[in-house]
């Protein structure tokens, strides 16, 4: 019983990184229908420039946080801005080609210049604290990840708020809804997108500068985390920020469950065949506005 | 469409004729370059059935890739059945287990459907490694019986010796023939315009009385057949299955990539996005050697540009640009 119960802490926790994870992608394809199969290789960077910081100027990735989400976010709106402006128009499957060719390159610039070798931050507050832990009733806590946990669900907040109680997120969701709608209210629906974009690369790049403390770095990493973000966001429901949020820890809760009963390796293969289970009987997904 | 007619022979005889100066020379590596262009060639006209007729964006075809090479490496290891009887079975196997998994997944459209495609495959693989009467991690090992004669070779598709290469070059020219024939006849085929239909417009084929359902499994199960039937030969040509290497996501990523290249929807636009993308990876293996570059996905790297610039500026692919008349314009110059 404590077992399950410790399952589904240490679930939790993972699923409010998760959530982070996947809270860029529900903007871009969740609100602003547009696909990214890039997002685990924005994360990807994201890792990879903590790892960097840190291993030459000695950089904490929790500082490195900030140059971080500042060039990626950067990076979405020229990725926006030259590719994906271009092809937005088209067929839906010119965007998931744009995406995967976007995918296949910066993985491998990567390669080319680090090597696919596997990468650990050595030095951080996070790794050194990997011993100290709290008890609850029964249950530990590791301090890492609960502050990593923590930290996530705040940023999290903040861009729930960002987008819900402000009027720069009102513009988006008005874009979202209808575009030209919003440009008559005097929207720039491009430039909407172009934040959008931004905005989702900077936050899986930060949740990747955050990720860095407990696991390691090679170019492939990504793929792993994109379609989990898929699958979290498909469950959650479109462009429902609180959905991912509910989905993400369900996913986390899944994973950390399943690992007690069944070999490690199926550990996703549960995350799918609920995502299966749930499109067919709900396709609006948990908590789809739509 | 004469043109057409004069590029098709000339590209046959030059697929026929390929492998034998090869041969001659003794650089059988390039007999094996022309055999992975095959398959992946076999592999995108297969994707394009559900990918560009019935326009359903599947990611996940590997799974029966898997299937066709695990059921015929399990005949042949368990109960001695040779290659081909165990090609037509793994077909069927694939074909019908296909329809059986894609019929509920089609309740879901767009990019959920796809997604789904992942699922499944994201599911295949723990099963792949954990299963222990398919091998697990391990797999299974294909024993080498080298048969007397080119035609006893031929009938268990198991080439060996200084022709090997060259035998199974051929023998993939057969299963890609086979396949391009095929699908050329589904193109033309009543079933060839539901699936059109269904991807222009699926309320309005609906409207008309078209199963969409119905016609969406039909398409990916031909998707899966083609797949699985190139799984057999990759199977009898590795001599081994196991599950990192049949579920691999190059499996789908490669055709698909090259359907997309050379045109999507179109017969043709896999063959000729496979000939221009296969080779560049093997090219550069040999160009880099063992240069500072060399494995460092710089093969992946111009995939990645090739895609996107193809995705933004020609998303119909490289078929599509109008070549009759650029070839028409030339012709009064050069006479």
């Amino acid at each position: 019983m404590t077992e399950l119960a410790q399952a589904v802490v240490n679930g939790l926790q993972m699923g409010f990184l998760y959530a982070l994870v996947a809270v860029g992608l529900t903007i871009i394809w969740g609100l602003m229908e547009m696909i990214n199969f890039a997002h685990g290789e924005f994360l990807m960077l994201g890792m990879f420039g903590a790892w960097w910081l840190s291993d030459s100027v000695g950089l904490d990735p929790l500082l490195a946080i900030v140059p971080i989400a500042v060039v990626m976010y950067a990076f979405g709106v020229l990725v926006y801005r030259h590719l994906m402006r271009r092809v937005q128009g088209g067929d839906p499957f010119t965007q998931i080609f744009a995406t995967i060719g976007l995918l296949f390159l910066l993985q491998n610039a990567v390669v080319a210049g680090f090597t696919s070798d596997f990468r650990f931050v050595n030095d951080s507050l996070l790794v050194r604290l990997s011993g100290t832990r709290l008890s609850l009733f029964g249950i530990t806590f590791g301090v890492p990840l609960l502050l990593a946990a923590g930290l996530a669900l705040v940023l999290f907040l903040a861009l729930y708020l960002l987008i819900e109680r402000t009027e720069f997120g009102l513009a988006l969701q008005a874009t979202s809804e209808d575009r030209d709608a919003a440009r008559l209210v005097g929207i720039r629906p491009q430039r909407m997108f172009a934040v959008a974009w931004g905005l989702g690369a900077a936050l899986v790049a930060v949740a990747g500068a955050i990720l860095v403390n407990f696991f390691s770095v090679y170019p492939q990493v990504g793929l792993q985390f994109t379609v989990l973000a898929y699958a979290v966001v498909a469950l959650g429901g479109f462009g429902s920020l609180l959905g991912t949020l509910l989905a993400a820890l369900l996913v986390g809760v899944i994973q950390s469950v399943t690992v007690i009963y069944l070999p490690p390796a199926f550990k996703d293969a549960f995350v799918f065949a609920s995502y299966l289970l749930i499109g067919l009987f709900r396709p609006q997904g948990l908590f789809g506005r739509f | 469409m004469r043109a057409g007619r004069i590029a098709l022979v000339i590209g046959a005889l030059a697929a026929i004729v390929y492998p034998i100066p090869l041969q001659i020379q003794g650089t059988t590596y390039y007999q094996t370059v022309g055999f992975l262009v095959l398959i992946n060639a076999m592999l995108g006209v297969g994707w394009n059935v559900i990918g560009g007729w019935a326009g359903q964006f599947d990611f996940g075809p590997q799974v029966f890739f898997a299937v066709g090479a695990y059921t015929a490496a399990l005949l042949y290891v368990k109960l001695g059945v040779d290659a081909w009887l165990g090609l037509l079975a793994a077909v069927a196997v694939a074909a019908v287990m296909c329809a059986v998994l894609t019929y509920p997944l089609t309740r879901l459209r767009g990019h959920y459907f796809a997604i789904a495609t992942v699922a499944i495959w994201m599911i295949a693989q723990p099963i792949g490694a954990t299963w222990e009467y398919i091998g697990g991690s391990q797999g299974l090992f294909l024993p080498v019986k080298p048969p007397a004669g080119v035609v006893a070779e031929a009938l268990s598709l198991q080439f060996s010796g200084p022709t090997k290469s060259m035998g199974y070059y051929y023998a993939a020219l057969v299963l890609f023939a086979v396949t391009l024939a095929l699908m050329a006849l589904v193109e033309r085929s009543k079933l060839g315009y539901y699936f059109r239909a269904i991807r222009d417009d699926q309320e309005a084929a609906e409207g008309i009385g078209i199963d969409s359902r119905l016609y969406k499994v039909i398409a990916r199960s031909i998707t899966a057949a083609v797949f699985a039937a190139a799984g057999v030969l990759y199977a009898f040509w590795a001599l081994s299955v196991f599950p990192e290497q049949v579920l691999d996501l190059h499996w789908s990523t490669l055709p698909i990539m090259a359907t997309v290249v050379g045109g999507i929807g179109r017969l043709w636009g896999p063959v000729l996005g496979a000939v221009i993308l296969i080779p560049i990876a093997q090219i550069m293996s040999t160009t880099l050697g063992t240069g500072p570059l060399a494995g460092r996905g710089i093969d992946l790297i111009v995939y990645g540009l090739i895609i996107i610039l193809i995705a933004a500026f020609r998303p119909t692919g490289l078929l599509s640009l109008p070549w009759a008349r650029w070839l028409r314009l030339r012709r009064p110059a050069t006479a």
